[in-house]
């Protein structure tokens, strides 16, 4: 800290920076953990962050030899890997300190060292003195209705709102008589406050940094919301400099009463200095073997998959598309899909399926029923300027008096409990032996009303609601599913029906369910999206435009939208009355071929189910899969975005036919229809912010569970509403918790693009942001050339071509039996949970 | 006939608890078939004996089984005792286990402590049967001690996180006071009756025995209040609440059975079953009451501001347990035991479903929701519900006075002494110690009247003394440890010379002591010869590389604790026994020891084997998570 001038604004803004960045948690938008070390390299980047804070940013040296030894890092990678980085005259020498040297495990992170010295010099434990009360007037200032009772004045600001209930009650949040002066008095500024402290400008910032440091979960929520304040539905005006200033006071409020008024400030009399927290540092051996083992890890797992792509294009069993497909199913490029897009495929060898991002190209506000917010349905960094409205919702809601927040009054709790505690045995006996679902239970097919109806086009500009146009008129509907069919490459041959499937997932007992949604739709289930897609796609208008720009889609050719519950694995089907009469029967056949895929799909979840026998008969375990997602007891209702490594952008022939165990997201793109690349642009843009963020906030939560991610969900506390923490007096939890992550392998993704490199090149370079996540390594790329099949890695800001080791691709021409066969993991640990991925086979 | 079938209510479940320490963690499937079968073995001869019950003219049963300890001078035994408040108990207390321990089988699956959380549910479910089959204060006070023991395991059952153990430790050192507390009550029956008395023969001794009882009228008054201190411990009654919420650390599941119902209502269960021993004392009554009103009322205003939902429900069900022990006291038991029942289902299940409040919530916010209305601060009222609030939020304060009033005092009494070089201290005592020994065998018949008279008192207070400097001790658990075995030796030693004739009774005591003491001593080596860190300075966490060690200590720390596993239990029992009634000084000075060395115990049990992990190579917690 060599700023001798202490700038509060800059200080604030410094710190919101490296502060976690998760919204309260009725939406989950996946990001990158590690986003305020984004602008530098990844290991230069995650290494640093390591130094400063003590994460652990990669496997530890044990594991990754641990992994070797099972075989799961080749040894052919390992030497690749450091002939490209170290040159082969070095291979020995890195082997040697790959495989045995021994490293110290020792280390100090440089934060909260300062701040260590009010325990080492006055032997006072000013955490435990200030936490528990700040973080429980955080909570309940920011509370979205757990308590009877709200914090008032939550419109003033939380300074102002505890100096109101200061000066009007006869209770007090501070014991020092100094204290409660200085909160009224005009000086009570971070800067003056610092003086009392800290006593040395100098180390102001370091300070702080220290202190807020020690609560990253609470002091990363009062910054997201106060930047977001609409990602809370109750309104809370709060400020991060306020959360300072309030801890600064309840620090001086403990120092005088553990130490009396005489305590000097922690900087008076500093005999050494601390460390600078920002100082580079040059990446050590130690993590530069580690570096090398994480990329010998990742590129086993790549060349594999490389190899089977190479394999698989050889073969030229380039499984053409049929030439009139049967039907045609849009899903999202979500990696959960790729399996069920597999199964389909088998059953209906004569369909195809695509992929894009699961808002399918509109994006909007979304109002239910009688709902008093909208939500947003398309990606977060999108802000949409329209609002589609649900009405004639023929249904209310339904409640769960179990629930009623009267149980916690202490009088008419002695008449509920009396009342309700049977009902509640009860109950929970049936959720043990016959779960089912309920009011509780967030359920995926409750976002939109089946029956209810949409307002989705606009007749009149002028229809507006706070400032959002109501519906879309026709030529902005012309406009976007025009973009959106020639984005996947879906021009021609259209089939009669043309299915929309959006993805959501229903889970019980989990405040993180929103993490399982789908997160091209700001962490919410995409149905409505889908149905409005297919409004749009079918309206005769549209279709007028559309031929006029050379995209005819004949009159037989209806689109169809359908919401796919990753948890149960059921589909809803929307609006199934417009179908004509033909269409109707066709769609009766392929509602059932959608069964018994999703038969197929849920035995091939179940293999990484304990409580789920995969050999057991087809029926009874999706019955079981289906009984999973309404299960108060089971805290895995689906395994998320867990194993995802890989995002394909291309013809769906770049990868038919290989087993991939749903390990990859799937974007739908055709060369052949954008030589330029102009329309390559707009499909990738969107990926390493979506796909990137979600597969780096599970390598970070998995490689540090404890600190980047939330630790196992059993302990968790649901805050206000807004988050989970482990107890009673415990700090907030981001990141995700232990049961999503025990199946992942800290990898990070791998986009293979079907284009020609030059093309892939510009493409990327025309968007510095999107050029930036490649250059510096966050996300890995790689292109294969559609002529020659040859692959090509962007390093150093170049494509240079790529062969993978691997030749043997395995065969099966029965993935059921491959999934019976699966190893289940021993325990959550790396080496053993690895185990449960199952290899890529070339299938029949 | 009946009657014989009764010790097998906790037999079975002691069965189930041994054989489900044999198989790995990984064997998931097992551990949970044993604890099943354990259950639901043991609901069905519930049932069966039930149905026998029935068919007699269902009067209480008693059941003397065991004798811990048969002598001239005192009698220990196991005494059982069945009636309509066991039925209710039992019913609700298997009914909840079975449900939760099914739905933990797939909600624990994959945690590391898997296994361990099965124990401690079979070791509460042991405890909680005892206690609600007990038919005198002994057998209740296995079960007592049972259930803390299994509780403090449970909260820590994350034990790599410094949170769950502060807080473990926090609880403990609140059950501890209510442990000797319930010793206190137990001594002062033994007084008050001349014996060790059974529950069912009490309405009977209560009758015929009134002129004994007016022979001490001290000791009758002392009586309940020291069982009601047990129970408004264990119930988290004003002002002991606060542990409650702070007690939720471990698994949602374990937190929705202990904390939300069985533990925490047992306070209940206890003033019902010792209901004759105040029924007549009028002034008691009233302040079982008043405690129980104000806590309704007090933690129902906390339950109001909470923002977090398990402490919410922590605190509302505090406020029903209140409510509870008042209708008690007005003798209306039967509304008791329904309130019981609702209030303990009603709170498991709203544990056990906490996480999917957000959801629900949030939904109804959606559709329903208006900005509520601040209060006004220019009026009366507006004033009160802010000062309320405010109050609300501090908890009342309860959690400072736990700490002012509990925990500060013995650290800073043990700072008094920080100068006395521990090792000296030590070496010092250990020679008082063996001159006191040297003297009670051969000069006890020479020694003026006046030492003797005054040299329990003299002994007891070095006990306590040392027990403090074990308390507060930081360089070395060598030291802390042998601290804790020369305390219980002076507290033998001061009783020695109180009644000269216990020998055996002694014996009886140290042998558990002794035998711990030298494990422990073992366990510590262990760790000193491998380079690792034995200093009490901060959390070590060696139970994350060492956890067969650590079960050996812990083993040895509960032997230290008089934890019923070794003979050191009954001991404990019987030397108090030879503390007379009219011996304050002594007595509380040997309680203040009892405290203090258990918590001493635990505390270095805990930093050496608990907490973050020191060394670097794998992922630690945040402090504050």
């Amino acid at each position: 800290m060599s700023s001798h001038k202490f700038n509060p604004e800059h200080v604030v803004h410094h710190l919101k920076h490296y502060l976690p960045s998760q919204t309260p948690l009725k939406d989950f938008i996946h990001h990158n953990s590690l986003h305020a070390f984004q602008e530098m390299a990844f290991y230069p980047a995650i290494f640093k962050a390591r130094k400063i804070f003590g994460y652990h940013v990669t496997l530890s040296m044990n594991d990754y030899r641990k992994l070797y030894q099972t075989g799961r890092i080749k040894l052919e990678v390992v030497e690749r890997v450091i002939t490209n980085r170290k040159g082969i005259a070095e291979m020995e020498a890195w082997k040697e300190k790959m495989f045995r040297k021994s490293y110290t495990t020792q280390r100090l992170p440089r934060i909260g060292r300062l701040r260590a010295r009010w325990k080492e010099q006055f032997h006072i434990d000013l955490d435990n003195a200030v936490q528990p009360l700040l973080f429980r007037l955080l909570c309940s200032y920011l509370d979205q209705g757990v308590a009877l009772w709200h914090f008032p004045f939550e419109d003033k600001g939380l300074l102002d709102a505890v100096r109101q209930i200061e000066q009007n009650s006869l209770g007090s949040f501070f014991k020092s008589k100094r204290v409660r002066q200085m909160l009224f008095s005009p000086d009570c500024s971070m800067e003056n406050l610092l003086q009392i402290v800290v006593g040395n400008p100098d180390y102001y910032e370091l300070y702080l940094f220290d202190q807020q440091f020690t609560h990253r979960g609470w002091s990363g929520m009062v910054s997201a919301i106060e930047d977001n304040p609409t990602s809370v539905l109750y309104p809370k005006k709060i400020a991060f400099s306020d959360l300072i200033v309030l801890e600064l006071l309840m620090e001086i409020d403990a120092l005088d009463t553990l130490l009396g008024k005489k305590w000097e400030p922690l900087c008076a009399n500093l005999s050494t200095p601390p460390p600078d927290l920002f100082a580079d540092e040059p990446i050590s051996e130690q993590e530069e073997v580690l570096s090398l083992w994480q990329d010998a890890f990742e590129w086993s797992y790549y060349d594999h998959v490389l190899a089977g792509v190479q394999l698989l294009q050889q073969q030229n069993n380039k499984k053409s598309q049929p030439q009139n497909p049967h039907f045609q199913a849009i899903f999202c490029i979500d990696e959960r899909e790729c399996s069920l897009r597999r199964h389909i495929e088998q059953v209906a060898p004569d369909c195809e399926t695509y992929g894009c991002p699961g808002f399918f190209g509109v994006e909007f506000f979304f109002q239910p029923h009688n709902g008093k917010f909208y939500e947003k349905l398309c990606p977060v960094i999108v802000t949409p300027k329209y609002l589609i409205k649900e009405y004639n919702v023929p249904e209310k809601r339904k409640h769960d008096f179990l629930y009623s927040k009267y149980s916690h009054h202490f009088l008419l709790g002695f008449f509920i409990s009396m009342v309700l505690g049977i009902w509640a045995a009860f109950k929970l006996f049936l959720d043990l032996f016959r779960p089912q679902m309920s009011p509780a239970i967030s359920n995926a097919f409750a976002h939109m009303h089946i029956n209810g109806e949409l307002l989705i086009e606009n007749q009149n500009p002028n229809h507006t609601e706070n400032g959002l146009q109501v519906g879309f008129t026709v030529p902005e509907m012309a406009t976007r599913v025009e973009n959106l069919l020639r984005s996947i490459g879906l021009i021609k041959n259209f089939a009669p029906v043309v299915y929309v499937v959006a993805h959501g997932s229903s889970s019980a007992n989990n405040p993180h369910h929103g993490a399982h949604d789908c997160g091209a739709c700001s962490g919410r289930p995409g149905s409505v999206n889908a149905r409005v897609f297919s409004f749009m796609a079918n309206h005769p208008k549209v279709r007028e435009i559309l031929a006029q720009k050379g995209l005819v889609i004949p009159d037989t050719t209806q689109f169809l939208g359908a919401l796919h519950d990753t948890a149960s694995d059921d589909i809803v089907y929307y609006d199934e009355k417009i179908l004509a009469k033909t269409n109707q029967q066709l769609h009766r056949e392929n509602k059932e071929l959608f069964e018994d895929a999703l038969d197929l799909n849920a035995k091939e979840r179940s293999r990484r189910f304990a409580s789920i026998n995969t050999k057991a008969d087809i029926r009874k375990i999706r019955a079981d899969i289906r009984k999973r997602s309404v299960s108060f007891f089971e805290p895995r209702p689906e395994l998320g975005h867990g194993t995802n490594a890989l995002c394909f952008v291309g013809n769906r022939s770049l990868t038919k036919g290989l087993f991939l165990d749903r390990r990859a997201f799937m974007n739908s793109y055709d060369y052949r229809t954008d030589p330029t690349g102009a329309i390559l642009l707009n499909v990738m843009k969107p990926l390493p912010p979506v796909c990137g963020g979600i597969n780096l906030e599970y390598y970070f939560s998995r490689v540090d569970n404890y600190k980047m991610g939330a630790g196992t969900k059993l302990p968790h506390n649901v805050m206000g509403l807004i988050g989970v923490a482990n107890s009673s007096d415990g700090d907030l939890r981001p990141g995700l918790p232990l049961q999503m992550i025990e199946v992942h392998d800290p990898i990070r993704l791998l986009i293979i693009v079907e284009h020609y490199p030059d093309v892939v090149l510009k493409t990327i370079q025309a968007q510095p942001d999107l050029y930036q996540w490649f250059t510096l390594g966050w996300v890995h790329l790689m292109a294969i050339d559609p002529n020659t099949n040859q692959f090509y890695f962007f390093k150093n800001e170049q494509f240079v071509p790529y062969e993978p080791l691997e030749k043997g691709i395995a065969k099966s021409d029965d993935v059921h039996q491959l999934i019976e066969t699966a190893k289940e993991m021993d325990t959550n640990y790396i080496v053993d949970a690895t185990k449960e991925n199952l290899p890529v086979h070339l299938i029949d | 006939m009946l009657q014989q079938y009764l010790p097998y209510f906790a037999l079975i479940p002691l069965i189930g608890l041994v054989l489900s320490l044999l198989p790995n963690n990984k064997q998931e499937r097992l551990i949970f078939g044993l604890a099943n079968a354990t259950i639901i073995t043991h609901i069905a001869l519930a049932l069966v004996f039930t149905i026998a019950w029935f068919m007699q003219p269902n009067a209480a049963l008693s059941y003397k089984s065991f004798y811990l300890y048969k002598g001239e001078d005192a009698n220990l035994f196991l005494d059982y005792y069945f009636d309509r408040m066991t039925l209710f108990y039992g019913v609700i207390a298997s009914a909840i286990v079975f449900m939760v321990s099914r739905f933990s089988r797939y909600y624990m699956h994959r945690e590391k402590g898997f296994k361990r959380f099965f124990n401690n549910l079979l070791a509460f479910y042991l405890g909680v049967n005892l206690i609600i089959i007990a038919g005198n204060f002994e057998t209740m006070f296995i079960g007592w001690e049972i259930i803390g023991i299994s509780s403090f395991f449970l909260i820590a059952f994350y034990r790599d996180r410094y949170l769950p153990v502060k807080n473990a430790l926090k609880v403990f050192s609140v059950y501890r006071i209510a442990d000797v507390f319930f010793l206190l009550a137990i001594w002062s029956s033994h007084h008050l009756f001349g014996k060790s008395i059974t529950f069912i023969e009490l309405p009977q001794l209560l009758a015929s025995g009134i002129d004994k009882i007016q022979e001490h009228p001290v000791l009758f008054a002392l009586l309940p209040i020291n069982l009601l201190v047990v129970a408004m411990v264990k119930s988290a009654q004003l002002p002991f609440s606060s542990w409650l919420p702070r007690a939720m650390e471990g698994p949602t599941t374990s937190s929705a059975v202990f904390y939300g119902s069985l533990s925490v209502h047992i306070g209940v269960f206890l003033l019902m079953r010792t209901y004759p021993l105040w029924e007549a004392n009028m002034a008691f009554k009233i302040a079982v009451v008043a405690i129980g009103l104000l806590t309704a009322f007090i933690s129902g205003n906390i339950a109001r501001v909470q923002s977090s939902v398990k402490t919410q429900i922590a605190y509302s069900s505090i406020s029903q347990i209140g409510l509870m022990f008042a209708e008690v006291a007005l003798g209306w038991h039967t509304l008791a035991l329904l309130h019981f029942t609702g209030n303990a289902f009603l709170r498991t299940y709203q544990l056990l479903v906490s996480p999917s409040v957000l959801s629900y919530l949030i939904h109804d916010q959606f559709f329903n929701f208006i900005p509520p209305q601040h209060p006004n601060p220019h009026t009366v009222w507006g004033k009160v519900q802010l000062t309320l609030y405010a109050m609300g939020i501090k908890e009342w304060n309860l959690d400072w006075f736990l700490y002012r009033f509990l925990w500060s005092p013995p650290k800073k009494i043990g700072l008094v002494f920080r100068y006395l070089n521990s090792m000296a201290l030590l070496v010092v005592f250990t020679l008082v110690f063996a001159g006191g020994l040297y003297a009670s065998v051969s000069y006890y018949e020479q020694l003026p009247e006046m030492v003797e008279r005054f040299l329990p008192e003299i002994f007891a207070l070095i006990g306590v003394i040392v027990a403090l400097k074990a308390f507060t001790e930081r360089n070395s658990a060598l030291i802390a440890l042998s601290m804790v075995v020369l305390n219980q030796l002076f507290t033998a030693l001061s009783i020695n010379f109180n009644e000269h004739f216990t020998f055996n009774h002694i014996l009886l005591y140290l042998s558990g002591i002794i035998v711990s003491g030298v494990i422990a001593f073992a366990c510590l080596q262990r760790l000193k010869q491998e380079g690792e860190p034995i200093d009490l300075n901060d959390f070590q966490g060696h139970s994350y590389e060492r956890p067969r060690l650590t079960l050996a200590f812990m083993l040895a720390c509960l032997g230290l604790s008089g934890f019923p596993i070794t003979p050191t239990f009954i001991g404990e029992d019987l030397i108090l026994g030879h503390i007379h009634e009219n011996q304050i000084p002594l007595t509380t000075l040997t309680a203040l020891s009892l405290i203090l060395v258990g918590l001493a115990t635990m505390r270095m049990y805990a930093r050496l084997f608990w907490g973050p992990h020191k060394k670097g190579y794998h992922e630690v917690a945040y402090r504050s998570s």
